[in-house]
């Protein structure tokens, strides 16, 4: 694919939900082709306004392939040959890191950037998240991430290295799962509740409603959960605001 | 070729050509925009897909046949007897923790998977055990092997491979590449071409192992046989597109009707009707509107069961009549 | 004479001790003893179905490395158990005994077998009587030099039992094989030319049927003893 090429517009499509967020965040409309169905839903994405006014697609590259795109972004695999498939259909495949460290985040910005032809784009992005890190508290306090079914982040992953952005340390849990007990013996300073789904019914969500989870004495703040399937650069805010609610 | 075999070719070739064409709106707008492109989604994409889903649906049938033959039980299956979860777990174990990526070497890891569980078969249950025994040591395999799968995709270094799972647990045909379907295919299709020669010993087996044996055919050996090449080809198939239930269980119950009750003449006639019943599924997957994705070994499950159930009922009608 | 049947040392282990058997053509012989004697093994041993050691010829031919497509030529197996695993039609049973299609002779056997009406019928549709004859069929379809049938009697009618020895007789007279056939009820020994008694894995007796009725060997075997008006359980 000619330097050029990229100059004049790269059309890219993007195949997954976390994908989708960088190539949202950082693309102009003309330059996005396709993006996965997941985030034109409400309850999956916040930027699911955005997304909308592009075509959907099921993660298949077949699905993009009608839209003509010169880039495509995955991340993950599994037992499909996409990247391998792109290759032969003369689409420059792209993969982003599964982010495993903020480290990761900002160099899937500047992949995409760059994949967009300008690399200045991911600059904004890149330095509120080096402000954030500097700005962290030095002392954090004893928090709880709580998802449905008690499912919370292991110390240590990138879920938990966001949080103590705000000035949130991530217990250590055995399994990464807060039981009922723990709750009542040794609650938290600070409980994090993810609103993901909220509304829907399932089994984890009753858990949420189970009275000692209602009754913590904790600081409760809410997490919007669509944000913390990705741990992309749609946390920024999510910390920002993390860090405002406890002034 | 009898009529109605021939008459199964006629609609798996149908039904492969409809696969290949839908859905066709976007390949025709590829044609006018970008024909080379066009031809590529052809060849590239949708050519796989169609040669993977019709292929594994032949692998399932004819295997299930050879197992039920083997086993002298209707209920016997890749699925059942735990073989394709046994694939399933060598498949994610050499992809997500030894790093796997040679769609060939997969599908070895696959093979020895499958082999690994049709071993514990027998050892657990026997060859010529009653129905129960062999539906239970079948179904501890699968649960066994299933719980494996599920754990190790859950503890892998890469965080997605718990998404993957239900990719592996339940089937896909998306977005395979033709290595891919070569690596699956090629040693399926051998083992199946060996499969075939030992279908009259399976016919044999119907009366008795012990007549099966005064002609020649060792009832030992058959059973190495056939769990070996039945695990390669299985094993071979879910190493790429995962673990697909219930085809292989329907198929020979439908090829032996045609085949006047032999299990062993009804080897081909399960590969057509196998292969005929995944395309049709996996058509439905891509006809399935925009926004769900359903894997194709749902639909299989959810047309299987009723059937299985139908089946279950009729043998039991028959014990007590 | 040559024998059809040349077996040497034919064993199985734990079952049956090595024997030695010869059979001459055209010969109908009876295998009788008590209940786990060894009637079953040495018709396993000889049909090739479980071998230890020893080796048998039919005619001067090694059986053991005889191919599949052979074997039907040279004996067949009947075992005792009647189960069927498939419903697989009664014409096409008897047709899978056949090592080259030949629906004439299946229809002969048919009709031998008086199974005609139910030539369509699925063996699981089938009594026990009849599936029997079926499988009986399937065990002569192919004529081989040697039959070796396991207690092909039982589960007969009296009309049954008495043509099948008659169908036995007929067909090793015309056909010139012969036939090892295990029997429960002793009294039928007297259809039979030759008849050994089986007991605890060897062959303790080898005689003809009058002198077998009155031996020893199998009054002491059976533990019963021949009295004015039939059997009776031996007093010693």
């Amino acid at each position: 694919m000619p330097a050029s090429a990229l100059l004049i517009g790269a059309s890219v499509a993007s195949l997954n939900l976390c994908t989708d967020e960088y190539l949202l965040l950082l693309a102009r409309p003309q330059e996005v082709a396709s993006v996965s169905f997941l985030s034109q839903d409400r309850q999956e994405s916040p930027l699911w306004r955005s997304a909308r006014r592009f075509p959907a697609n099921r993660g298949s590259i077949e699905d993009v392939l009608v839209r003509r795109p010169s880039v495509v972004l995955t991340m993950g695999g599994g037992g499909r040959a996409t990247r391998l498939l792109a290759s032969r259909l003369h689409i420059r495949p792209v993969e982003l890191l599964s982010p495993l460290s903020l480290g990761d985040v900002a160099a899937n910005l500047r992949t995409v950037a760059g994949v967009l032809g300008e690399p200045r784009r991911a600059t904004p992005w890149l330095q509120e998240l080096a402000r954030l890190q500097r700005t962290s508290p030095t002392k954090a306090k004893d928090t709880l991430w709580l998802s449905g079914g008690g499912q919370s982040l292991t110390a240590g992953s990138i879920g938990a290295q966001w949080l103590r952005l705000a000035g949130l340390e991530q217990r250590p849990l055995p399994g990464g799962r807060a039981s009922l007990e723990t709750l009542l013996v040794r609650p938290p300073a600070v409980l994090v509740q993810s609103r993901y789904r909220s509304a829907q019914v399932s089994s984890g969500e009753r858990w949420l409603d189970h009275p000692i989870v209602r009754n913590v004495r904790a600081q409760r703040m809410a997490a919007d959960g669509r944000r913390w399937t990705c741990m992309g650069p749609l946390m920024i805010g999510e910390i920002e605001r993390l860090r405002a609610a406890q002034r | 070729m009898t009529r109605p075999t021939a008459l199964l070719l006629a609609a798996l070739l149908l039904l492969a050509a409809l696969h290949l064409l839908v859905p066709l709106g976007p390949w025709l707008e590829l044609r006018r925009s970008d024909p080379g492109l066009a031809s590529l989604l052809l060849t590239e994409i949708r050519l796989p897909r169609t040669l993977l889903a019709a292929g594994y649906g032949a692998v399932l049938g004819m295997t299930g046949a050879a197992l039920q033959a083997l086993f002298a039980n209707p209920l016997a299956s890749p699925d059942i007897t735990g073989s394709s979860s046994g694939a399933a777990l060598g498949a994610v174990l050499g992809a997500y923790w030894f790093a796997i990526v040679d769609p060939l070497a997969l599908a070895a890891f696959g093979a020895g998977g499958a082999a690994l569980a049709l071993v514990a078969l027998l050892l657990l249950a026997g060859r010529r055990s009653d129905t129960a025994t062999l539906l239970l040591a079948g179904v501890a395999i699968a649960l066994a092997a299933g719980a494996a799968t599920s754990l190790l995709l859950a503890l892998a270094p890469s965080p997605f491979a718990f998404y993957d799972s239900f990719e592996w647990l339940m089937g896909s045909f998306v977005d395979r590449s033709l290595p891919q379907a070569a690596a699956a295919l090629v040693p399926a299709g051998l083992a199946c071409a060996i499969l075939v020669r030992r279908a009259h010993a399976l016919d044999l087996m119907a009366l008795g192992e012990d007549v099966s044996a005064s002609l020649g055919y060792p009832p030992r050996r058959v059973a190495v046989e056939v769990v070996g090449l039945s695990a390669i080809a299985v094993g071979a198939c879910v190493s790429v597109c995962g673990a697909i239930g219930f085809v292989g269980l329907i198929a020979p119950y439908a090829a032996r009707r045609l085949s006047g009750g032999h299990p062993g003449r009804a080897l081909v006639p399960a590969a057509l009707v196998g292969a005929i019943l995944v395309v049709l599924a996996d058509l439905f997957v891509r006809s399935a509107p925009a926004g769900r994705i359903v894997p194709v070994g749902i639909v299989t499950t959810v047309v299987g069961t009723p059937l299985f159930i139908w089946l279950v009922v009729g043998m039991r009608r028959r014990l007590t009549s | 004479m040559t024998s059809l049947l040349s077996a040497r040392g034919v064993a199985i282990d734990g079952r049956l001790h090595p024997t030695d058997v010869d059979v001459a053509a055209g010969s109908l012989v009876a295998l009788i003893g008590p209940n786990g004697s060894g009637k079953t093994s040495l018709l396993r041993a000889l049909a090739g179905v479980e071998l230890s050691r020893g080796s048998l010829a039919i005619d001067g031919e090694d059986v053991a490395s005889a191919p599949p497509a052979r074997r039907p030529h040279l004996l067949t197996f009947l075992p005792a158990s009647r189960d069927l695993a498939w419903p697989i039609r009664a014409r096409d049973i008897i047709a899978l005994g056949l090592a080259k299609a030949d629906p004439g002779r299946i229809d002969r056997l048919l009709d031998l077998l008086e199974l005609g009406s139910l030539a369509d019928r699925p063996a699981d549709r089938l009594s026990t009587g009849e599936r029997a004859r079926v499988l009986l069929a399937r065990a002569l379809a192919p004529s081989p030099r040697l039959l070796l049938l396991d207690e092909p009697l039982s589960n007969l009618d009296p009309y049954w039992v008495l043509k099948t020895l008659e169908l036995l007789r007929e067909t090793v007279r015309t056909l010139g094989c012969s036939a090892i056939v295990s029997l429960h009820d002793i009294d039928r020994v007297g259809s039979f030319d030759r008849v050994l008694l089986a007991a605890q894995g060897s062959m303790v007796a080898d005689l003809s049927p009058e002198s077998m009725l009155a031996s020893t060997e199998l009054a002491r075997s059976f533990r019963i003893e021949r009295g004015e008006s039939g059997w009776r359980v031996s007093r010693a």
